[in-house]
C-alpha cells in the first residue's frame, strides 16, 4: 500500500472578463476497493455562485460549477489523500483465450459498453492490424495485452504538443508519436477492433519513480491509460501504454469512461473571455 | 409487389360505409374542387405553412389535398389503444434505460442497443427521479394488403406534424366548409386544450402560473411554421436557445423586463442538442446548465433529452419480446416485420424481399454497406404497399399511397391520442418511415363520430387569477431585437426605392442631360452610395445608359445579387423572425406586399422605366407595414421597436441626404434644397408656405426642424424621444431619451444659425460636418439600444475539450 498526498491545479485566464462560466469537472477520485480515498476537496476561486455533484453513468464523481460574476481568472485545485494498492493481475496462463473474452464481452452488459466507437476512440482498422500481431489464434488475452502494451511503449515517441485530444487515432498511427491520451484512444481503438472491451481511465502517476526506477513520461500532468476485460470472473486490468506498466501503487484513479470525451477532467462552457490560455500542475508525493 | 388496398373501394368494387358521405360531400361540389383546391393552396401560401417569403430559401413546403382521410370510430379507437399499448412499453422501457438498466443486466435488451446508439444519452441517466419520461408519442402507420394496420415507426424524440395537422383542419374548414355537413368529424381543439393542461401540470409543485415554453432552433429549421403554429394552439413562449438562460440551477427567459421562470420546455429539436456543457451539441445549439437545472427539478424537460434512443428500427425488432417480458402482454399494433441483424437469429430469417436500414441511426445509407464488419448497425425491414386513397390531381380523383401519422399526449394518467392527424401522400421512391420530411402533399385525417360525443379531459388545474398588466411584460429580447431591425430594414428599403425612382426619372426619356440634372444626379448617387445601393466606384455621371445600368444592377439577382435584391430577403427573412407577434392578418398583409413588390421587381429588371414603376410598390409596402402597424399592435412592447427601428433608419437617411444636397459650392445650392424638397416628399408643403421661393432657411426648417413634417428629422427624434421615455427604466445614467433630446435641440439650432446668418447660401453650405455628426449620434444611440435591450451576449465558448490539459 502505498499513501499518496495529491494536489491538481488548473487556472484559465482569459484576455476578456467571463461573464458567465459552467464548469464540469472529472476531479473527485473514485473510491475503489483497492483505491481508498481518505480526504478529497476541490476549491475554485473566484467562488462559484452554485456547484452540484453526483454519480455518473459510469459511476465516477462529477461535479458543476456555475459562475456568475465577471472573472479573467479561473482556478479550480483538487487536494487529496488517497492510499492505493491495485494488486498484481492473475498469472497470464489463467486467463482465456482472446476469442473467447471477445465472445463473453458481447453479451456482458457491464463490458460491452466499452466494445463501440466512442468520439475520441472510434474503431480504426490500421488500429486493429497492428494490435493483431500480439492476438495470434486462441493466446491468453492478458499475454496479448502485456504485448501491445510494451509494443505501444516502444514503437511510439512521447512527444508533448505533437498531438491534440482531437487527433484521430490513424494520425497518430501514422506519425508513431502523441502523448498518453494519444497511445491510449490508440489501444483503446485496437482493442475494441478485435473485439475486446477497452475503456479509458483518467488519473494521476507519481511525479517522482520510486527509487531506482527510470523517470516515467506524462507525470506532473494529467495521465491517462486503459483498462482491459479478462472476462467473466477476472474483471478488469488497468495497464498504462505511455510508460509498459500495470497499475499497481504508482497510480491514482480518477475515474474511466468510454474516451477521454466522458472523463475530462475539467471542461467548460464560457460566455465571453475571448482568448484563453490554461495552465494545469499535478503534484502526486508519497507521505 | 402486390397493390396497396384501397381506403375507398372495397374488393368488390363498391364504397366501404364510411366513405359514402364522406364522398357524398365531394361529389356535390364535383365541377368546383379543382378551384376550392386552387383556394386551399392561396390561403395556405398566404398566411399558412405553406407560406414561402420572397429572399427566404426553403425547400417545398406541403400542400394540403383536399379531400381527407376518413377514419371510422371503432377503427381510430382499435388505433388509440394499441399506440398507447405501445406508448406504456415504450415508457417501461426508457424509465429502465435511463433508471436501472435491469433488462440489460438480464440480458432481455442487447448491449449494443443501447450502447452503440447515438441516442443514447449517458449524462440523461436518472435526470428526473420519477414521472414520465415519454410525454408526446406518435406513430407513423400503414395500412397493409391484409387491411391491418402496423406501425412504420415509432417517433419519440421531437414528432413533428401536430402544428401542421392543425393548421390543416383550419384550411379545410374554412375552404370547404360544405364537407363537414354530411359527417361528424370530430374537432382537434379539445385534444389541444387538454395537451396544454396537461404540460401545465408537469411543473414543478410551487408555481402558482406554470410557464411553458416551446423550444426551437428558429427561423432556419425547417419545421419552423410548426413551432410557431403549436406554440399559439398551446399558449407556450415560442423561445430559441439563445432566449434562455440558467441561473442558479433554474430556466430563464430573458426578456425586456429581465429574466422570467420557465417551468416546462417542450422542446422541438433533437434532444441530443440541448446542453452543450454535458452533451455534444454546439454551444448555440442548446442551453448551457439545462440538464442541471432539470435535475435539481426547476425545470421539466418533454420528452425527456434521451428518448430519441428508442425509436430507432433496431429498437422496433425488439419490442415484441419486451411488451411480452415487460407488460406480459402482446402487442396489439404490431411493427411492420423488422430484423436486427445484430442478432444472428433474426439475420439468419432475412430474404431479398426486406429492405436494409440503418438500425441504430437515420445516417444516409452509404453505397455498399458492410453489414458483417458492424451487424448491430443495420435493420431489415418487411415493406408492404401502402393502401390508397382518392387525392385530386387535376380535375380527377386518384388512388395515392398514404402514410398515417397519430399522436398521443399523456394526460398524466393516462395516454390520449389526438382524434385526427397526418395522412402524407407517398411520391414515388418516399422514404416510408423516419422524420416527417419538409414538404410534400398532406391530408387532415377525419376521425368519424356517430353521437357526437367527444374526449373529456379532466378536470382543469386551478391557476391563480392574473395580475392586470399594461407593460411589456415578457417580450423575449430577440423579439424586440428583430422588431427593431425589421422596422430598420423596411425603412431602408423604402429609401433605396425613392432614391432609385428620383435617379430614374432624371434619365429616362432619352436626350441630354441638362447641367442641373447633372448636379441633381452627382447629389442622387452620393445618396445612393450612402444607403449602399450604388458602389462608390459606379457613382459617377456618365451617359443615360450607363446610369441606368448602375441602378439596374441593384436589383440584380444570382450569386451577385444587388443592394436591392438583398434587402428583399433580409425584409422577409425578419418578418418570418418576428411572425410570432404579429397576428395572422397583419403577416398575410406584409408578406403579401413583399412578394407583390418583388415579384414586379424581379420581372421589371431589364428596363428603367418599368423599375421604376415597380418600385412604387416597394413604398406601398413600407406603407402597408407602417399603416398595420400603427392601427394593429398594442403600443409598447413589439410596437415600440418596430417604431423605433424606423425613426433612426429614417432620421440617418434625412441626415445623409441633406449633407449630400448641401455639399456644394454656395451659389448652387438652390437645386440641391429643390432636390431635397422631393426626397423629403415635401415639396407642396413647401409650396403651400412659400410659393415658388426657395430660400435655406425655409427648406432646412421644414426637413429639419419642424416636428409636424413627418418626413423631417425633427419628427423623428420627437418619436424617438417619446418612445424612450416610455422604454425609461429606473436608472437615469442610461436615459437613452436624453441622447435624442440632444440631437434634437442641435436639429434646431442648425437652422436658427442659417436663419441669423448673413448669407444663408454659404451658412447652408458649410452645414454638412454639423449633419455628420447628428448622423454619429444617432449611430451612438442605436448601438445604446441594442446594448441596453437586446442583451447582447458575448459568443459562448467551450474551454477543456481541446486538449492541452491532458499529457
Amino acid at each position: 500500500m502505498t499513501r499518496y498526498r495529491l494536489r491538481h491545479v488548473t487556472t484559465y485566464r482569459y484576455a476578456e472578463p467571463v461573464d458567465l462560466a459552467s464548469h464540469l469537472l472529472h476531479l473527485a477520485p473514485r473510491a475503489l476497493p483497492h483505491q481508498r480515498v481518505l480526504a478529497a476537496s476541490i476549491t475554485a476561486d473566484p467562488a462559484p455562485a452554485r456547484t452540484a455533484s453526483r454519480r455518473d453513468h459510469f459511476g465516477n464523481a462529477v461535479g458543476w460549477l456555475f459562475l456568475d460574476r465577471a472573472h479573467a481568472r479561473f482556478e479550480v485545485t483538487l487536494a487529496a489523500h488517497v492510499d492505493v494498492a491495485f494488486p498484481a493481475p492473475p498469472p497470464v496462463a489463467r486467463t482465456l483465450p482472446w476469442e473467447q473474452v471477445a465472445a463473453a464481452a458481447a453479451v456482458t452488459a457491464e463490458a460491452a459498453e466499452f466494445l463501440f466507437d466512442s468520439p475520441f476512440a472510434a474503431v480504426e482498422p490500421g488500429a486493429g492490424a497492428y494490435a493483431a500481431v500480439s492476438f495470434p489464434p486462441g493466446r491468453p488475452v492478458l499475454a496479448g495485452l502485456l504485448e501491445l502494451t510494451g509494443r505501444i511503449r516502444r514503437d511510439f515517441a512521447f512527444r508533448p504538443g505533437a498531438t491534440t485530444v482531437a487527433t484521430p487515432v490513424a494520425r497518430v498511427l501514422a506519425q508513431r508519436a502523441g502523448v498518453c491520451q494519444d497511445f491510449s484512444h490508440l489501444m483503446i481503438s485496437a482493442l475494441r477492433a478485435l473485439g475486446l472491451p477497452a475503456r479509458y481511465v483518467s488519473g494521476y502517476l507519481r511525479t517522482r519513480p520510486p527509487p531506482g526506477q527510470v523517470a516515467r513520461r506524462g507525470a506532473d500532468q494529467s495521465h491517462a491509460w486503459v483498462g482491459s476485460w479478462l472476462g467473466p470472473g477476472l474483471g478488469w486490468v488497468d495497464l498504462d501504454p505511455t510508460n509498459d506498466l500495470v497499475v499497481g501503487e504508482e497510480h491514482v484513479v480518477l475515474g474511466w469512461g468510454r474516451d477521454f470525451g466522458d472523463v475530462s477532467p475539467v471542461r467548460g462552457v464560457i460566455l465571453g473571455g475571448g482568448e484563453h490560455s490554461v495552465a494545469v500542475a499535478v503534484d502526486l508525493e508519497p507521505g | 409487389m402486390t397493390a396497396g388496398r384501397d381506403e375507398m373501394v372495397d374488393g368488390g368494387g363498391g364504397l366501404r360505409p364510411h366513405w359514402r358521405r364522406v364522398l357524398g360531400a365531394f361529389a356535390s361540389l364535383a365541377g368546383e374542387l379543382p378551384e376550392r383546391a386552387a383556394r386551399l393552396d392561396r390561403a395556405a401560401a398566404e398566411e399558412g405553412i405553406a407560406s414561402i417569403l420572397p429572399g427566404t430559401e426553403r425547400a417545398p413546403a406541403w400542400r394540403l389535398d383536399p379531400v381527407p382521410l376518413p377514419l371510422p370510430a371503432e377503427e381510430f379507437a382499435a388505433l388509440e389503444s394499441g399506440l398507447a399499448q405501445r406508448a406504456r412499453l415504450i415508457e417501461a422501457v426508457l424509465a429502465d434505460l435511463y433508471g436501472p438498466q435491469r433488462l440489460l443486466a438480464e440480458g432481455h435488451l442487447p448491449p449494443a442497443l443501447a450502447f452503440a446508439n447515438p441516442g443514447f444519452l449517458r449524462p440523461c441517466r436518472d435526470l428526473v427521479p420519477e414521472g414520465a419520461r415519454l410525454h408526446l408519442y406518435a406513430a407513423d402507420l400503414l395500412r397493409a394488403p391484409d387491411g391491418r394496420w402496423t406501425v412504420l415507426a415509432d417517433r419519440t424524440d421531437a414528432a413533428s406534424g401536430l402544428g401542421l395537422a392543425a393548421e390543416n383542419r383550419r384550411l379545410l374548414a374554412r375552404v370547404l366548409p360544405e364537407a363537414f355537413r354530411p359527417v361528424q368529424v370530430r374537432p382537434l381543439s379539445p385534444f389541444f386544450d387538454l395537451w396544454q393542461d396537461s404540460l401545465q401540470r408537469l411543473a414543478p409543485p410551487g408555481s402558482a402560473n406554470p410557464a411553458v415554453a416551446l423550444l426551437t432552433q428558429g427561423v432556419a429549421h425547417p419545421h419552423w411554421f410548426e413551432h410557431l403554429l403549436l406554440a399559439r394552439d398551446l399558449g407556450a413562449a415560442l423561445v430559441e436557445p439563445a432566449d434562455l438562460t440558467v441561473r442558479n440551477g433554474a430556466l430563464f427567459l430573458k426578456t425586456l423586463q429581465g429574466l422570467q421562470p420557465i417551468d416546462v420546455l417542450l422542446r422541438r429539436g433533437a434532444g441530443r442538442l440541448i446542453d452543450p456543457l454535458e452533451l455534444d451539441g454546439a454551444t448555440r445549439a442548446g442551453v448551457v446548465g439545462l440538464l442541471d437545472a432539470a435535475r435539481a427539478g426547476a425545470v421539466r424537460i418533454v420528452n425527456h433529452p434521451g428518448t430519441a434512443a428508442v425509436e430507432v428500427p433496431g429498437f422496433a425488432a425488439l419490442l415484441p419480446g419486451l411488451a411480452w417480458h415487460v407488460l406480459g402482454e402482446t402487442l396489439a399494433l404490431p411493427s411492420v416485420e423488422t430484423l436486427w441483424l445484430g442478432d444472428p437469429a433474426q439475420a439468419a430469417r432475412r430474404t431479398a424481399a426486406h429492405v436494409l436500414c440503418r438500425a441504430l441511426d437515420d445516417a444516409p445509407m452509404p453505397a455498399a454497406p458492410d453489414i458483417a464488419a458492424r451487424p448491430w448497425e443495420w435493420a431489415a425491414r418487411a415493406e408492404p404497399p401502402a393502401s390508397m386513397a382518392p387525392c385530386l390531381e387535376g380535375d380527377h380523383l386518384m388512388p395515392r399511397a398514404v402514410v398515417l401519422r397519430l399522436f398521443l399526449v399523456h394526460d398524466g394518467e393516462r395516454w390520449r391520442a389526438m382524434p385526427g392527424g397526418l395522412a402524407r401522400v407517398l411520391a414515388a421512391g418516399a422514404v416510408l418511415a423516419g422524420r416527417l420530411p419538409p414538404g410534400g402533399v398532406c391530408k387532415d385525417v377525419w376521425v368519424l363520430t356517430e353521437d357526437g360525443s367527444d374526449i373529456v379531459g379532466p378536470p382543469q388545474t386551478v391557476v391563480a387569477p392574473l395580475a392586470l398588466r399594461r407593460t411589456t411584460g415578457a417580450l423575449p429580447s430577440r423579439v424586440a431585437d428583430t422588431l427593431f431591425w425589421l422596422g430598420r430594414s423596411v425603412e431602408r428599403l423604402d429609401r433605396a426605392a425613392r432614391l432609385v425612382r428620383a435617379a430614374a426619372a432624371r434619365i429616362v426619356g432619352g436626350g441630354e442631360i441638362s447641367a442641373r440634372e447633372v448636379a441633381e444626379l452627382e447629389c442622387l448617387l452620393r445618396c445612393l452610395v450612402d444607403a449602399g445601393v450604388v458602389p462608390a466606384e459606379a457613382a459617377v455621371v456618365t451617359s443615360q445608359a450607363g446610369l441606368a445600368q448602375t441602378l439596374l444592377l441593384s436589383v440584380r439577382g444570382g450569386r451577385e445579387r444587388g443592394a436591392i435584391t438583398r434587402l428583399f430577403a433580409e425584409v422577409a427573412r425578419l418578418t418570418e423572425a418576428a411572425r410570432d407577434r404579429l397576428t395572422g392578418d397583419m403577416y398575410a398583409t406584409f408578406t403579401a406586399a413583399l412578394r407583390q413588390a418583388r415579384e414586379e421587381t424581379e420581372a421589371a429588371g431589364r428596363s428603367i422605366d418599368a423599375l421604376s414603376h415597380a418600385l412604387a410598390t416597394v413604398q406601398r409596402h413600407a406603407a402597408t407595414v407602417a399603416g398595420m402597424a400603427a392601427e394593429n399592435m398594442v403600443r409598447g412592447g413589439g410596437w415600440l421597436f418596430l417604431d423605433l427601428g424606423r425613426r433612426i433608419e429614417r432620421a440617418q437617411a434625412i441626415t445623409a441626404e441633406v449633407a449630400a444636397a448641401l455639399d456644394q459650392k454656395p451659389p448652387r445650392i438652390e437645386n440641391g434644397l429643390r432636390l431635397l424638397l422631393e426626397l423629403c416628399d415635401s415639396a407642396i408643403t413647401y409650396r403651400s408656405r412659400y410659393l415658388t421661393v426657395i430660400q435655406p432657411a425655409p427648406v432646412l426648417d421644414l426637413v429639419l426642424a419642424d416636428q409636424g413634417n413627418p418626413r423631417g428629422l425633427a419628427f423623428q427624434l420627437a418619436a424617438m424621444h417619446t418612445l424612450l421615455d416610455d422604454l425609461a427604466d429606473d436608472s437615469p445614467e442610461q436615459r437613452l431619451a436624453a441622447i435624442a433630446a440632444g440631437l434634437l435641440a442641435e436639429a434646431e439650432a442648425l437652422v436658427a444659425d442659417v436663419l441669423a446668418a448673413p448669407d444663408q447660401a454659404a451658412a447652408a453650405a458649410a452645414l454638412p460636418p454639423r449633419l455628420r455628426d447628428i448622423g454619429g449620434g444617432l449611430a451612438t444611440l442605436s448601438d445604446r439600444i441594442t446594448r441596453r435591450y437586446f442583451a447582447l451576449l458575448p459568443a459562448a465558448q467551450s474551454v477543456g475539450r481541446g486538449g492541452g490539459d491532458g499529457k
